[in-house]
């Protein structure tokens, strides 16, 4: 196990849903070099880019597998490992839950103005790897790479 | 930070600030708002996100769900102040032009 993984188990409940998202927050921000821990904003601090896409795309996923694998199901408990990097992050959740075929979710139509069905998309919308392995238990791995900010004035050192 | 929203009626125009995080578990608490606002047929509705500080596809399906019913019976609805985290998302999901954000 590396010990630099963080790691969660909680309920796979929304009422939990606001634990699981406010540690993957923090630890966006470990990935951007912020400081995480005695610091923490009074509500969520998304903001960044990297972070909004993070989050946005966590969120999405824990809700359906909270509403969907879950459903029905006895004190069902998710598992988080989170590996946050200067390079990025990666997200493994694990769940009991029903088996589920991403493959079967079509893209929303958004001329549509749809009221449903577009979490998924979020999801691989704001990351660079949205994988899923069928279980028991079942996998999502969720992964971004950071692209470090470039100083002004290297950027203009660059170009000249 | 739960959602925290008030309606404020002024003449025809309809305000409804909605802050905090709108999402799968905070949506539902919108819904006799958006109910009342749509019986009483408010000719304008101008949604106030700048203090919204996240939201998720079920808060973003309570302001589709808010648009379409107030304009099914006339009305228009408007959406100022979207920044951050929500703003990204209508933009991915191409609601700023919806919205006129």
């Amino acid at each position: 196990m590396d010990p630099r993984t963080i790691r969660m188990t909680a309920p796979c409940s929304l009422r939990h849903r606001a634990l699981a998202v406010r540690l993957v927050a923090e630890a966006c921000r470990l990935v951007r070099g912020e400081r995480s821990g005695d610091d923490l904003a009074a509500g969520y601090d998304v903001r960044d880019p990297f972070d909004v896409a993070v989050v946005s795309a966590f969120a999405e996923i824990y809700n359906n597998v909270a509403l969907h694998a879950c459903k029905g199901m006895v004190d069902p408990q998710i598992e988080l490992a989170i590996a946050a990097t200067p390079d990025g992050i990666t997200v493994e959740m694990t769940d009991p839950g029903r088996r589920f075929d991403p493959e079967s979710v079509r893209s929303p139509d958004l001329d549509a103005l749809p009221e449903g069905g577009m979490g998924l998309h979020i999801a691989r919308a704001m990351l660079d790897v949205v994988d899923y392995e069928p279980g028991p238990p079942n996998l999502w791995r969720l992964s971004k790479r950071r692209v470090a900010a470039v100083e002004p004035s290297v950027v203009a050192t660059r170009t000249a | 930070m739960p959602i925290d929203f008030a309606r404020a009626d002024h003449g025809d125009t309809t305000n409804l600030r909605i802050a905090g995080t709108l999402d799968v578990l905070t949506a539902p608490g919108l819904a006799s708002t958006i109910e009342q606002i749509v019986e009483e047929r408010r000719p304008k509705v101008v949604v106030d996100l700048s203090g919204l500080d996240l939201i998720d596809s079920s808060g973003v399906a309570a302001l589709v769900a808010l648009y379409k019913r107030v304009r099914a019976v006339g009305g228009q609805v408007s959406v100022t102040g979207a920044r951050d985290q929500p703003l990204a998302i209508f933009k991915l999901l191409r609601m700023d032009k919806v919205f006129l954000l």
